[in-house]
């Protein structure tokens, strides 16, 4: 009996401390509940004060990273502070997601890179959480194509940093033998490209590119030279009747199946490619360059022109594939963190010198195009000005609304073109897809 | 005939052996080369293991990671093992009502998957971290404490419960132990092989956790060993012997864990007793 009554009291201790412990956590959670839509004030706790430590989060020690250090070194203010903290970028969009989605600023950087592409989908989904820096730069300054992925409703959120500019970058000696010069291959189209790929490949046996099936940028990369996307401006899936992507569709099979192109799975195999001189010709950003002149052997064979367009009317001979850029989130800290970055990658034509040498990252700011960096005259590439023609490019790129699901939607269609590959009708493909981005993305 | 047999079996069971070995073979071999080698495919060992290592230590916080991950693993190893065995013995050796069904809850728990409570969870934690800074966002105790208390353990737990005799159970409380003193005393010793082998589960999981800590762990002073290696990939050129050096340094502890124990968690995992 006494032992019945001891294991009840235990009980009711335990159903009493349970309670207490439940109400002073529904306590707190009502303290904190009056403090919603101020979410904002609970991430500046921890950073307020005079000269306290700004955060930056970016990804790639010696290029992202090394920039936003070059940046510092060219600030000049003493009261300033930024730790850079380095993060992979798909954990910075794993925990910028699960950040903003709880509404929890606490432990969230002051300044964030995105990539290009994504950027829209975070700038949609957590409207407040990003600070509006068009104040502290002239987007005039920046290259067209780099405003409407970093704003929204007129506001601008990102400061555009580094360009994916492409460029057909090719070898000459492959390219003489099959009869081409430089000029023949300025302002080409894609159908020209592939007429020129096959003359390639009857004479020198070489391929003129290599693919990766499963990854569709160069698709993209000839859709934005019309200014074309999967989307159109007002988000809606354009798969279906989209002249561009068709076009660049059958370019794509052309190359493919009259076995034009080598073919790759990784990205070791991809550099490979045209390190081993199995390839005459790598269409893609300008961020390859470092990989191309990492065969010193190949010094002097290798030139870069611009990217073939669609053919249709309002093509432009530029594209782009990649880039990011600087946001400033809405917190405690963010006057200071948008002024920084105002006053270096928004408006300092020096640091964009010093970048382009020490980095070697070309940034979208129009003016820097003038300086002493740029014109160098690249031994590797022939003594051409790689860099200041592809600043010249980037100016060309036409503008596209990249939209909330480029990546979701590829996922569908890299799938689908497998079969339009194998013989199926493009239009029907391009339906049957559309259907699928409509179903998932709706 | 059975000669035949028996050679047909090894080489089935030596080409399975290969395959299984292969991967980590190669990520030590890897581990002596310099990065074009690795994306090369060179089997051979090279000379570059000194150089890799370096570079690991300039250019990350290594052993401050090691660290992190270190007292991440033993803390909620220890408390995993304290409360799901506590939990599990509750739920086999007492009778109350409802206990089956609130255990049929606890399992129905498992069936939820991690992210879809991640974004509440990270909400409790930016919550409390005003009030309570010591486990807010941004501290090792708001790595592990999610993952303390799971139904994994106390199922583990009251399955091999089932192999215990209930009898010293009696014998403990008619020799007037209480009952904490019977779990302790009796039950624990007893249980030898099961704690082990739910020490190398935990251990294990909470080595190799990625997403919870990658969310909460923003600071690079708390950086554990997978967010680090997942670091070393992301750059534009990533350098792959560093990042195989790094793998087989963060796999090193589990696997002497494992191999310390392993005696044990055979025996562990076919519910033994026999302490």
């Amino acid at each position: 009996m006494k032992k019945t009554l001891s294991k009840k009291l235990w009980l009711l201790m335990l159903a009493l401390f349970t309670a207490l412990v439940l109400t002073a956590c529904s306590g707190d959670d009502e303290g904190s509940d009056n403090a919603e839509g101020n979410d904002d004030a609970e991430g500046s706790e921890a950073s307020e004060g005079e000269g306290a430590e700004l955060t930056a989060w970016a990804w790639d020690v010696n290029f992202n990273i090394a920039a936003l250090n070059l940046a510092l070194e060219h600030y000049d203010n003493e009261e300033f502070n930024l730790e850079i903290i380095e993060n992979a970028q798909d954990d910075i969009v794993q925990r910028l997601n699960t950040g903003l989605s709880s509404g929890t600023m606490k432990g969230m950087p002051n300044i964030v890179l995105i990539e290009d592409q994504r950027a829209q989908s975070f700038l949609q989904s957590y409207p407040d959480a990003f600070y509006a820096i068009g104040d502290y730069f002239n987007t005039e300054d920046f290259a067209d194509y780099k405003i409407a992925p970093t704003s929204l409703d007129g506001a601008q959120y990102g400061l555009p940093f580094d360009t994916g500019v492409t460029g057909l970058f090719y070898r000459t000696d492959y390219l003489e033998e099959a009869g081409y010069s430089h000029e023949d291959l300025v302002d080409i189209t894609w159908t020209e490209y592939i007429e020129i790929a096959t003359d390639v490949k009857e004479k020198t046996g070489k391929a003129m590119l290599s693919l990766d099936p499963n990854d569709l940028g160069i698709l993209r990369v000839m859709m934005q030279t019309t200014g074309a996307w999967y989307t159109t401006e007002d988000g809606s899936i354009q798969l279906e009747d989209n002249e561009a992507l068709k076009m660049a569709l059958e370019n794509y099979k052309a190359l493919l199946n009259n076995d034009l192109a080598n073919l790759h799975s990784d990205w070791s195999q991809f550099l490979a490619s045209f390190n081993s001189g199995d390839t005459a010709s790598v269409p893609v950003g300008n961020w390859i360059a470092p990989s191309v002149e990492a065969e010193e052997s190949q010094s002097g064979l290798w030139r870069v022109a611009p990217t073939p367009r669609l053919d249709m009317e309002g093509a432009a001979n530029a594209s782009n594939q990649g880039g990011s850029s600087f946001y400033v989130l809405n917190i405690d800290g963010k006057e200071a963190a948008a002024e920084f970055l105002g006053e270096t990658f928004g408006s300092n034509v020096e640091f964009y010198q010093d970048l382009v040498t020490e980095v070697g990252a070309i940034g979208t700011y129009k003016p820097a195009s003038e300086g002493d960096a740029y014109q160098f005259e690249n031994e590797f590439f022939n003594g051409q000005q790689v860099v200041y023609d592809f600043s010249q490019w980037m100016e060309d790129i036409p503008q596209v609304d990249y939209g909330m699901n480029t990546y979701g939607i590829e996922d569908i269609l890299s799938a689908e073109i497998q079969q339009y590959l194998d013989g199926k009708d493009l239009d029907e493909m391009l339906t049957d897809a559309q259907a699928q981005a409509e179903n998932q993305f709706k | 005939m059975k000669k035949l047999k028996r050679i047909f079996t090894y080489l089935f069971l030596s080409t399975a052996a290969l395959v299984s070995i292969f991967p980590f073979l190669w990520m030590l071999v890897s581990m002596t080369n310099k990065s074009v080698d690795v994306t090369g495919g060179r089997l051979i060992p090279g000379l570059h293991l000194m150089e890799n290592l370096n570079n690991l230590l300039e250019s990350t916080r290594i052993g401050t990671a090691l660290w992190n991950s270190f007292v991440i693993a033993i803390i909620t190893t220890v408390l995993t093992l304290l409360i799901g065995s506590l939990a599990g013995y509750g739920f086999e050796i007492y009778r109350t009502k409802g206990k089956d069904m609130i255990f049929n809850i606890l399992i129905l728990s498992m069936m939820i998957p991690f992210a879809a409570i991640m974004i509440p969870l990270y909400r409790l934690f930016g919550r409390i971290s005003a009030d309570a800074p010591l486990i807010g966002l941004d501290t090792l105790a708001a790595a592990f404490l999610p993952t303390i208390i799971t139904a994994f353990f106390i199922f583990f737990f009251r399955q091999n419960t089932k192999m215990f005799a209930k009898e010293l159970v009696e014998a403990g409380r008619i020799d007037g132990l209480s009952e904490l003193g019977i779990f302790f005393r009796i039950y624990v010793p007893t249980m030898k092989t099961t704690y082990a082998a739910a020490a190398i589960i935990a251990f294990m999981n909470s080595w190799n956790n990625y997403l919870w800590p990658l969310v909460v762990l923003q600071s690079p002073e708390n950086q554990t060993i997978p967010l680090l290696i997942s670091n070393l990939g992301a750059g534009y050129t990533p350098d792959y012997g560093v990042i195989m050096t790094a793998i087989v340094i963060a796999t090193l502890p589990t696997a002497l864990v494992f191999f310390l124990m392993q005696r044990y968690f055979v025996a562990g995992m076919m519910g033994s007793v026999k302490g």
